[in-house]
């Protein structure tokens, strides 16, 4: 019953029409979301006692360190998708990920190393974390570059969907990096058993840069996999039809 | 299963290169590395750990990336396929054999390099059994890596597994300090030991699953 639905609701035809019809509030969501928080965040929050104003990158970083991590889950859910149902768009969906997770994985290390410069006086430290990102970052790379190596599509799916699934180990390495190790970058500041260790000032911006980095992330998942997903199945009549 | 065993270790003894080189490679590293820096030997022992671990990461790459090709070239997988529908057992025994052959050795060079550097003699055996269970590691990823790659040549390998062995890393430097600092050896031991379990055991079932996808 299960293996029925999801192949149901899971061909690229109706991932195409359906996402199109909520595809513009998504992106409007996030935007606006991003845009409240980042203003608030940058405008009205107050200052940090011990960093200052240069905390502030925090609503750049924190957003993107979670979604870096969060696409590269769901990109291994997509994988077990792939390999356990043979989901087609599940493939499509891993493919059109891997290139927002490079972007949002540089944008969190950059933005990390920015934010190192007056708080720890260096651009970069061999530190557990931050090395841990690095390796996620060459993950999605590694992922793009194997799938891009084989000309026979199908092939290139199963064995990037492998290689995805194996991937997901280090994912809990850098989630738990900050706690197994006695490392320069700070423990998590928010957690769910313990709740937020941060003034509420300073916690409601960052929720909601949070939200809307998320939504904008879907939102550009939707469309890169829109793309791909017109690209690949080119030649069906459904796609002649859409175009 | 013996059979697959026996086959691999005869398929590779024969292969001087296939063994030989890694081990040659590995020594070479080892030795240039003090002469092409010049400071004291005391600044050396301090970090010859790093030296050792870093070409016991890319030797175990080097050791299995053409663990696979020549099977592949010459269609003795493909066979393997048709009759047995499974490579879980060839896998294995390829990597077992390979850690047998090129592993140990590996780990024997390396805890001899330690001694050479400053490392007591009473210590050795730790690093060497830290060493070996951190190759059947590495050796399991870079399979994986190798069988991803199979005929498009080892960078593609090198890249897709790389990351993969940053665990293994890990532990190998959390090995590593407990051997340095006297406390808690007995402890990662037995966390490596039961990593390397699961990796051998789950890895040759995931690079079946690869295999097959090259073949189907």
């Amino acid at each position: 019953m299960l293996t029925s639905f999801i192949h149901r609701f899971s061909s690229p035809k109706s991932f195409v029409e359906v996402t199109a019809l909520f595809f513009p509030y998504v992106m409007f969501l996030g935007f606006s979301c991003l845009a409240l928080g980042w203003i608030w965040g940058l405008a009205f929050a107050p200052e940090d006692a011990i960093q200052g104003n240069s905390y502030r990158i925090i609503f750049l970083h924190v957003p993107a360190s979670i979604m870096a991590q969060l696409i590269y889950f769901f990109m291994s859910i997509c994988a077990l998708m792939h390999l356990v149902w043979r989901v087609k768009l599940a493939a499509y969906l891993i493919k059109s990920a891997a290139p927002v997770g490079v972007l949002i994985t540089f944008i969190a290390l950059f933005s990390g190393s920015v934010w190192g410069i007056p708080t720890w006086g260096t651009w970069w430290q061999w530190d557990a974390r931050i090395t841990s990102t690095l390796i996620l970052f060459i993950m999605y790379l590694g992922i793009i570059t194997l799938h891009s190596s084989f000309s026979n599509a199908e092939k290139a799916d199963r064995l990037m969907s492998i290689l995805v699934v194996v991937g997901v180990v280090n994912i809990p390495i850098i989630k738990k990096s900050v706690d197994w190790w006695s490392t320069l970058h700070q423990p998590a500041s928010i957690s769910i058993s313990d709740g937020a260790s941060i003034d509420p000032s300073m916690l409601y911006p960052l929720t909601i840069s949070i939200l809307g980095m998320a939504l904008t992330m879907i939102a550009l998942g939707i469309l890169v996999s829109k793309l791909y997903i017109l690209t690949r199945e080119k030649n069906k009549k459904w796609v002649q039809a859409y175009a | 299963m013996i059979n697959f065993f026996s086959l691999e270790a005869f398929k590779l003894r024969h292969k001087l290169r296939a063994w030989l080189g890694p081990l040659l490679i590995m020594i070479l590293v080892l030795i240039a590395f003090p002469l092409s820096i010049d400071i004291s030997q005391y600044d050396l022992n301090k970090f010859y750990f790093s030296v050792i671990v870093v070409s016991l990461l890319m030797i175990s790459f080097l050791a299995t990336e053409s663990i696979f090709s020549e099977d592949y070239e010459d269609g003795s997988l493909e066979q393997i396929h048709l009759e047995e529908k499974d490579f879980y057992k060839i896998t294995l025994a390829k990597i077992l054999v390979h850690v047998f052959f090129i592993g140990i050795p590996m780990a024997l060079i390396g805890s001899i390099f330690s001694f050479a550097n400053g490392v007591s003699l009473a210590e050795v055996p730790k690093i060497f059994v830290t060493l070996s269970i951190s190759t059947l590691i590495l050796f399991n990823v870079f399979t994986f890596g190798s069988a991803l790659s199979i005929n498009k040549g080892s960078m593609l390998g090198v890249v897709a597994s790389l990351p993969l062995a940053l665990p293994a890393i890990v532990l190998l430097g959390r090995g590593v300090r407990s051997v340095q600092y006297g406390q808690g050896f007995f402890e990662v031991s037995v966390l490596m030991a039961g990593v390397a379990l699961i990796v051998t055991a789950l890895m040759p079932i995931i690079i079946s699953a690869t295999l097959k996808t090259h073949l189907e």
